[in-house]
């Protein structure tokens, strides 16, 4: 109902528009359209490139489109590694790692934002200082906690580590911070527990920043290369990402067939971007977080 | 109260540290049943290995893979021991280097695997010593018949450190059609090397030269003209020599007869476009060269000025295992991996070279040197050959001296001005 009248009144709208907004409108929607061909290219040109030839991939001046789709360098590329396993591999990586930030980050946030427990802002701040510490510093010792667990060439080694993430536990602490405490309070004298008001108030009311931080993490899981290479070594247990540096040398790279393995390795993570475009483009807007 | 509670959080933390450190101190406890040095009395005698599994890490991929993986293959199926070899891919060079620290760290590096001798600088006493392995065969599989220069660098730790494997060295790829053409030949000495710029630039406004590897094209310039490179003391080339070198390569960028790679990355691409006439690289990177149509690829040595010196490149194979049987089993393996048979099949297959001087004189590879211009370079050059020297920092001074110098050329320094700086640089990483 609302929406046809929302609709209703965009037509009228435009209907009543002056041409001085007319032009306005063509200005921005040319812009828009622009900025879109400016983002797709990239995309387009890997999709091109990946059905190019050795030949015109290194071509000067460049061939933009093959002459003939040399739809062979997917066959090439996925035959060249256990693509399969690894995309298996790599979804299960991916959930489970989302699903263990959003858990972990929603209770946390939930304590540091509205619960009263002796040193909260200690603890936060030791949060908040391991921000500072970059992660290339903390490989080789994470390597070799996972390692002396016995954990080498398992999920677990490629999951627990990134389970929690005290980047997305601040972001998602701020959400819940604006939540009214009026709420919190109004629903302790109805006797909630806290934890249902978590899960019936709270994760309800900021579902647009948790599918933020979901999607988020997800990418950076799906593309994640060092650590899945460091803690196996069993082809069964390796991602995506390894299998794309299989068609590079210290000579040269067939990029063509690397193309073609990008393309494969996108695919889904593109597909899951359009199922949830909604909720990470409010959270986008919420947050000001790019991807 | 809240002392208490404080406590009590301390102390879960110091459980939960004790823990790890525990997991920590059973995974050395592990490793000193075997030993890194074994003796001749030690080894273990051929006939009586015990089938086991050995994991070889690489690097290597694509058609390199299929051939290591086929030399593999064939010794896993008709070893008399029931030895199995697996191999396991690690990505490119810079992973395997980063795994192999990672896993020198907590006590988990591979029976074998491929590196540089400046990857394992730092864990160096995790390597096996081979010396009593290569004495006891030594007539069966004739160590001396490996190429010198590559027992040297096998040796440069003071024990014999790996098998040398995946061997290349740098050469000198042009654009035969348009040498012709401008009346030019192959460089022999840096004079040429600076009339073939010169004719390039005036005749058709193109750069003539690039550099692929621009560590290794410092080090090869200076020894090109007797300076040294550096030592675990620092920079060896600030002397006359060096000032020499350093201001002719400055020379060859500064006035256009040389350019940098750019996001190509490598110079194989422009090459085969015209975009250059000339480039120094890998020998194995000829497989990557496609002339455009109507022209056609020369290959030849690298020029040199008082001396002549090309770079090796390429890993060998060390093994880390601490086992007895296992050491004996990956020891057969390796002596399977570069036997003259071998070395001469991966050589065909990759573009790297044999190991063996017996390889190169195969009839086989004879056959197929007469149709491969590159590989015929590689043997030509094979008195000029050096490998870098490698010690603690020499790793980081190879990272970082490339782009360094690349700063410099884009600064458009002078010789004496880029000496310096390139100094400065080593010698706060060394000293």
């Amino acid at each position: 109902m609302t929406m046809t009248k929302a609709t209703k009144k965009t037509h009228s709208q435009h209907i009543k528009m002056k041409p001085s907004a007319v032009i306005t409108k063509v200005i921005e929607y040319v812009v828009l359209i622009l900025g879109a061909a400016m983002t797709l290219l990239p995309f387009l040109y890997m999709i091109l490139s990946s059905l190019k030839t050795y030949q015109e991939l290194n071509a000067i001046p460049p061939v933009f489109f093959p002459s003939i789709p040399q739809w062979s360098n997917y066959v090439e590329a996925w035959n060249s590694a256990p693509f399969a396993r690894y995309l298996l591999n790599t979804i299960i990586v991916a959930v489970c790692t989302t699903i263990g930030v959003l858990i972990t980050s929603t209770l946390s946030a939930f304590a540091f934002s509205r619960l009263n427990f002796p040193g909260k802002n200690l603890v936060f701040s030791i949060f908040m200082a391991t921000l500072m510490i970059p992660g290339e510093m903390l490989v080789i010792t994470n390597y070799q906690t996972v390692s002396n667990l016995g954990w080498i060439d398992s999920y677990a080694s490629m999951i627990v580590p990134y389970i929690s993430s005290v980047f997305y536990i601040y972001l998602l602490s701020q959400f819940f911070e604006q939540v009214p405490n009026e709420l919190y309070l109004a629903a302790k004298v109805d006797k909630c527990s806290d934890f249902k008001f978590m899960a019936k108030i709270m994760v309800p009311m900021n579902k647009s920043c948790l599918a933020s931080i979901a999607i988020l993490n997800f990418i950076s899981s799906w593309n994640a290369f060092l650590w899945p290479l460091l803690v196996t070594n069993d082809p069964n247990m390796r991602v995506l990402s390894i299998g794309l540096v299989r068609f590079q040398t210290e000579s040269g790279a067939d990029y063509q067939l690397t193309m073609a393995a990008s393309c494969m390795l996108v695919m889904p993570v593109v597909i899951l971007f359009l199922v949830l475009r909604k909720y990470v483009l409010e959270g986008v807007a919420f947050s000001g977080v790019k991807g | 109260m809240k002392m208490k509670r404080i406590l009590c959080v301390l102390l879960s933390a110091m459980m939960f540290l004790s823990v790890f450190t525990a997991c920590g101190s059973t995974s050395s406890d592990d490793d000193s049943s075997g030993t890194t040095t074994p003796t001749a009395d030690q080894i273990i005698d051929s006939a009586d290995i015990e089938a086991c599994e050995i994991v070889f890490w690489h690097a290597m991929s694509n058609k390199q893979e299929e051939a290591l993986t086929a030399i593999t293959d064939e010794f896993n199926a008709t070893n008399e021991w029931g030895i199995t070899v697996t191999l396991v891919n690690q990505g490119a060079y810079t992973d395997l280097s980063t795994k192999l620290t990672a896993s020198a760290a907590s006590d988990t590096l591979p029976d074998l695997s491929q590196a540089y001798n400046n990857y394992v600088t730092s864990y160096i006493d995790k390597l096996v010593h081979l010396d009593a392995y290569v004495e006891r065969d030594y007539d069966e599989m004739d160590y001396e018949d490996i190429l010198e220069s590559y027992r040297d660098e096998n040796s440069e730790f003071g024990f014999i450190s790996g098998m040398p494997f995946n061997k290349s060295t740098y050469l000198y790829f042009y654009n035969k059609t348009l040498f012709d053409q401008l009346g030019l030949s192959a460089p022999e000495t840096w004079d040429d090397l600076i009339t073939i710029g010169q004719t390039f630039q005036s005749e058709l406004g193109m750069v003539s030269l690039g550099y692929d590897d621009l560590a290794g094209l410092i080090e090869a310039t200076l020894l090109q003209n007797g300076a040294e490179y550096i030592s675990e003391d620092g920079a060896e080339f600030d002397t006359e020599e060096g000032l020499e070198a350093i201001t002719y390569l400055m020379d060859l960028y500064n006035n256009g007869y040389a350019r940098l790679v750019g996001e190509d990355l490598y110079f194989s691409g422009p090459l085969g476009n015209c975009l250059v006439g000339a480039y120094v690289g890998s020998s194995t990177g000829v497989t990557y060269i496609t002339m455009n149509e109507g022209y056609e690829l020369g290959v030849s040595t690298l020029p040199g000025n008082t001396t002549k010196a090309a770079n090796t490149a390429g890993t060998n194979v060390m093994m880390f295992t601490t086992d007895l049987n296992k050491q004996a089993a990956a020891w057969e393996y390796l002596k399977f991996l570069t036997n003259t048979e071998n070395t001469v099949y991966w050589a065909m297959q990759t573009g790297y070279m044999p190991i063996r001087t017996s390889g190169f004189e195969s009839d086989e590879y004879q056959e197929y040197m007469a149709s491969s211009e590159a590989a015929q370079a590689c043997y030509a050059q094979q008195d000029a050959y050096f490998s870098s020297l490698n010690f603690d920092g020499s790793y980081d001074v190879r990272n970082d001296i490339g782009s360094k110098f690349e700063e410099l050329v884009l600064a458009g320094a002078d010789g004496q001005t880029a000496l310096d700086e390139l100094v400065v640089l080593v010698n706060g990483i060394l000293q």
